[in-house]
């Protein structure tokens, strides 16, 4: 195929794709480093609330934004550099906490940006081995099943993947909150009563359980099907060699699983680094956040209506930064084979 | 353009035949968006006999309305508003004065329902809100407590009913972060004698008053159910419906739902109250509330008169007949029943109006993301009260309210 | 199968626990769920399971068979006085767009990745797949305020003579994007190409070459190619690719709920104004309704496509 065909053939997609997701990335890389200010004016100004039976005026000084004559605030945008970034990540109060004396840990995670961080790795992290391994198990356990048993079982095993995940995390949510079923379960088995939304590490262990009950399947399904295509003749050949059913699995299945291990990683990295429907479903803002979520709640008008603009796009660049970290290996890995091939 | 047509028939097909019970009858295809509580269902449902109105109610309109009211053309004709919620919409200029309209269709009007920001009329005011304390008189009486006048007399009688067993959680409050959380804390800060922000709009909640403010909710956070900090309002209207909690500081728009008895297991059992004080002989440590409706900007003159007048019909003696316990409203037709009780006795006493101005949001914003940390034992009460001072500058600095 | 590979009883039966483990807690939340949506408040936010299993306060005051409770109320008020089935209306508009959109678009793409060995392509694949791992918060929230005043910074599009000519028999003036179910439909497309191409690109990748250079000798051009000799046999990698599609538009909460005003809702964020507005228990045993009604198609989706969607799942894997 030419390059003009090949063109024509991807216009579409790549258009599409230019405005409505690189457009917006320049937009915000550009954003991160200016500032949109109101200009205030102090004026006397009367007021009036209602009380129940009568009204409460007051005159006094107040700051109010400038409009100009069509009515609209004035507002000036100016070139701030990296301030945004700066207040951000804090490194002064990094600094402050790490010298002699400091907060140490406690203190750098008082600032947000770190206390996502670390949730979000922890949660990236934690959850990757926990999902490739349970649809690893799961994968080998189905398939030692009886043929007619296996659709059934994919079908319920699909549908905590399928489900819309909002729902999959209320669902969750309204078994534990409070008085629910599965709290009153934990008192009976435990004899005490554990408020799952009462305490961080407790709503954290939630979160992960929830994660991986959600991706698992997904892990289950791929490595499943490649298990249909495991040489027969390979196992055989090991059998003959003595081999157990243990090093059968270690030096024959795991090897031939290897490439889609590595591919559901990969899926699992990207998607659980951006973490959010979790912090939202299991309303877990006071004791954990996520990066995303980070983002989410600066881009958010606060009690005066603003939106911190400025301060979300620094820090929607920073979580580009740690997508890009995490691709690193991954890219450099294609773009070897793609020279391999050229 | 399709779509309005079928909007415009699907709202007429609705609300057609129903418009004999409005006193004005609309013609214009206008759109509302307010909160959702009682009074709020109520009022749009009045809206809807007009005719052509179709009514969105969203607990999040709070982070809608800005961003919907500053389109050109508006999205909403008309907005439910509060005096902490019309903050973004003055200091965007998004919505309209009302002065003429007042004059032409608001003959029904009481002066008092009048909002009045810089001398020009800005909203019209349906209802007062505010927080108040209720607790189960059944209980108080069986252990011989008397009402609680301040917070020391609330933790007094909190303990005894901890120690009683008869409740699962002698107390419930809403302690979930950001406004709930923030409102709470704003209103013993105020009880305690404290003022946010000095006149060069810098912050002051770092003194005496903040820690003694958190020092009290910490004692109260002993007596919650330990997940306090998912607990918002109807969290609370729950736990009383379901008869664990003895006491809370609650609003008023949630005192008619404790006698429901289709929900309620204590009907008739909640006694309604004035605020507790934060000191012996203070004020009550609440804020008075008002809600009511705005009109957009960036609209034609025709609607923001049609809208206008479908909220001035909206407003009336039957609707407040019909719906006089869901709100301490100050229409004509109200007579204060059991449930205004204790808001009412709140404003009689003199809680303070909460202020809408620019540097209350940005406070309430800094110290409702930041109060839980103390709670939690993350951070001690200075250190909390810093990190709020803190966000609070960061804010102001960017919206060029602090130099 | 070799007898030496049978396993012996012990781990058979280890197996056997361990399966029906999975099963009950893959579908114990759904189940229950849905158990509690056809319950009176008082039963189905009790903390006795029994009470929820069997609703005895809802055989007492509603009905039901068996000695179990059932009742339907929530179902009622749900579909007939919330009107949620214009919700499904605007769910079956905006994902009927987004799986016709994005298959037409991205096989167009898959196709062209996959039979290309240029360095662009590579890099366009390279670029997608960080688009892939992109937080969509970031890009949504940047879309609300374009979106809101598109009716301004549209208009010159319209007053413009060399563009005007083309949007006027559309619309008179420039339209508010926000609240629009095709603008909805075109940013989910967006932000679901990436995985759309890289799915199409392998599935294409699996038909030989020379089936459509054959045609081309035989005097096809590149797209007629495409469409006669390659498309009849790409069908299931398109179905399989529609389905993805579908449930991602289906499923979606960020972009609709931020995108979309009350009349053009979509199901899953209307849950959300759902269980915002709970100020009585039973309007929280409705979004419970609301939100099996949702589940319910996702199951016989799966019931009936389960091959294909194993096939997808696998076949992105194939090229990882």
């Amino acid at each position: 195929m030419n390059g003009r065909t090949f063109g024509w053939f991807v216009a579409p997609s790549v258009v599409m794709m230019l405005v409505f997701i690189a457009f917006p990335l320049v937009f915000v890389f550009v954003q991160s480093f200016h500032a949109t200010q109101s200009v205030f004016e102090t004026v006397k100004v009367e007021s009036c609330t209602p009380g129940f039976l009568g009204q409460v005026c007051k005159t006094e000084e107040r700051s109010r934004p400038k409009l100009d004559a069509a009515g609209q605030p004035v507002r000036e945008t100016s070139f701030i550099g990296l301030a945004a970034y700066r207040t951000v990540l804090q490194p002064d109060a990094v600094w402050a906490a790490l010298a002699p004396g400091g907060g140490g840990w406690d203190a750098v995670m008082a600032v947000d940006f770190y206390r996502a961080l670390r949730f979000t790795l922890t949660f990236t992290l934690v959850t990757l081995p926990a999902v490739i391994g349970l649809g690893l198990l799961i994968a080998l356990a189905v398939n030692t099943m009886a043929r007619s048993l296996r659709g059934p079982l994919i079908f319920v095993s699909l549908m905590p993947f399928i489900v819309t995940p909002v729902i999959g995390a209320l669902s969750i949510r309204w078994l534990f909150m409070g008085d629910g079923i599965l709290t009153a379960a934990l008192r009976w088995m435990t004899g005490s009563h554990i408020s799952m939304f009462a305490q961080g590490w407790t709503i954290e262990v939630l979160m992960l359980v929830y994660r991986v009950w959600h991706v698992a399947p997904f892990a289950f399904v791929v490595f499943y099907a490649a298990l249909q295509t495991v040489s027969q003749d390979a196992l055989e050949a090991a059998l003959i060699d003595g081999a157990s059913r243990f090093e059968r699995l270690r030096y024959v299945v795991i090897p031939h699983l290897k490439p889609l291990i590595v591919f559901v990683a990969l899926i699992h990295l990207m998607d659980a680094y951006r973490v959010f429907d979790e912090v939202v479903g299991f309303s877990s803002e006071a004791h954990r956040i996520s990066l995303q979520f980070l983002t989410f709640n600066l881009l958010t008008p606060d009690q005066a209506g603003n939106r911190a603009v400025t301060r979300a796009s620094a820090s929607a660049m920073l979580t580009m930064v740690g997508v890009i970290v995490l691709l690193v290996p991954i890219l450099a890995r294609a773009w070897r084979e793609q020279r391999g091939r050229a | 353009m399709k779509r309005l047509i079928v909007a415009a028939t699907l709202a007429m097909g609705l609300a057609g035949p129903a418009s004999a019970a409005c006193s004005y009858h609309n013609t214009v295809p206008l759109k509302t968006l307010s909160a959702a509580f009682e009074a709020w269902k109520a009022v749009t449902s009045a809206m809807a006999e007009c005719g052509n109105v179709q009514s969105e109610l969203d607990q999040e309109f709070r982070r809608k309305q800005p961003a919907a009211f500053a389109a050109n053309p508006s999205l909403y004709q008309l907005g439910g508003v509060s005096n902490g919620t019309i903050v973004p919409l003055l200091s965007a200029g998004t919505i309209r004065p009302l002065d003429d309209l007042v004059a032409k269709f608001g003959q029904s009007l009481s002066p008092n329902q009048l909002i009045r920001v810089d001398g020009k009329i800005m909203a019209i005011a349906m209802s007062v809100n505010s927080q108040h304390l209720m607790y189960r008189q059944d209980i108080f009486a069986e252990l011989g407590l008397p009402q609680p006048k301040t917070y020391d007399d609330v933790l007094a009688a909190a303990a005894k009913i901890k120690a009683s067993g008869k409740v699962a959680y002698a107390m419930g409050a809403t302690f979930k972060p950001g406004f709930d959380i923030g409102l709470d804390f704003v209103n013993l800060f105020l009880g305690f004698g404290g003022t946010l922000t000095k006149p060069d709009n810098t912050p002051s909640f770092n003194g005496e008053a903040g820690v003694k403010t958190l020092n009290a909710m910490k004692a109260i956070s002993g007596y919650l159910d330990p997940e306090y900090l998912v607990s918002e309002s109807t969290f609370v209207q729950k736990q009383f419906q379901q008869g664990k909690i003895a006491i809370a500081h609650l609003w008023a728009t949630r005192a008619a739902a404790m006698d429901d008895a289709k929900e309620s297991q204590v009907v008739g059992k909640i006694a309604m109250v004035a605020s507790p004080a934060a000191v012996a002989g203070g004020k009550p440590a609440s804020t008075l509330w008002w809600d009511g409706f705005a009109i957009a900007k960036n609209i034609p003159d025709s609607e923001a008169e049609a809208a206008f007048r479908v909220g001035v019909a909206a407003l009336n003696e039957d609707m407040v007949k019909a719906n006089n316990g869901a709100a301490v409203w100050l229409i004509k037709g109200f007579t204060p029943a059991r449930a205004a009780e204790g808001a009412i006795a709140t404003a009689m006493a003199g809680a303070p109006p909460y202020p809408s101005t620019i540097t209350m949001g940005i406070a309430m914003t800094a110290i409702g993301d930041n109060a839980a940390d103390f709670l939690t034992g993350k951070k001690t009460a200075e250190q909390t009260l810093a990190a709020m001072e803190a966000a609070y500058l960061v804010k102001a600095r960017e919206q060029g309210l602090v130099k | 199968m070799n007898a030496a590979l049978r396993l012996p009883a012990g781990l058979r039966l280890v197996i056997g626990v361990f399966v029906i483990g999975w099963v009950v807690v893959a579908a114990f939340p759904l189940l229950w769920t849905a158990v509690m949506s056809f319950r009176v408040p008082a039963d189905a936010l009790s903390g006795n399971p029994l009470d929820v299993l069997l609703g005895p306060r809802t055989l007492e005051t509603v009905g039901g068979g068996l000695g179990i409770g059932v009742t339907f109320e929530h179902y009622w008020a749900v579909w007939v006085t919330q009107h949620f089935y214009r919700n499904l209306l605007n769910s079956a508009v905006v994902t009927f767009g987004v799986v016709t959109i994005s298959l037409s678009v991205g096989t167009l793409a898959g196709y062209g990745l996959a039979r290309t060995r240029s360095v662009l392509a590579f890099w366009l694949l390279v670029a997608a797949l960080v688009f892939r791992a992109l937080p969509h918060s970031v890009l949504v929230t940047g879309y609300v305020p374009a979106f809101l005043n598109s009716a301004h910074w549209l208009q010159p599009l319209w007053d413009w003579g060399a563009t005007g000519w083309l949007f006027h028999p559309f619309a008179a003036r420039a339209p508010t994007l926000y609240g629009q179910p095709l603008a909805v439909i075109v940013v989910l497309v967006a932000i679901n190409q990436p995985f759309t191409i890289w799915m199409l690109r392998s599935f294409f990748e699996n038909i030989p070459a020379e089936l459509d250079e054959a045609a081309q000798v035989d005097g096809c051009t590149a797209f007629g190619a495409f469409w006669r000799v390659i498309m009849p046999v790409m069908w299931p990698g398109v179905i399989t690719a529609g389905l993805f599609s579908f449930l991602l538009a289906y499923n979606d909460y960020l972009v609709t709920a931020l995108l979309l005003d009350s009349q053009s809702m979509t199901m899953v964020p209307a849950i959300t104004q759902f269980l915002n507005r709970d100020s009585r228990a039973s309007e929280q045993i409705e979004a419970i309704a609301a939100a099996v009604s949702i589940t319910a198609p996702l199951f016989v989706l799966v019931m009936a496509f389960q091959k294909q969607i194993v096939a997808g799942l696998t076949q992105g894997a194939v090229k990882g």
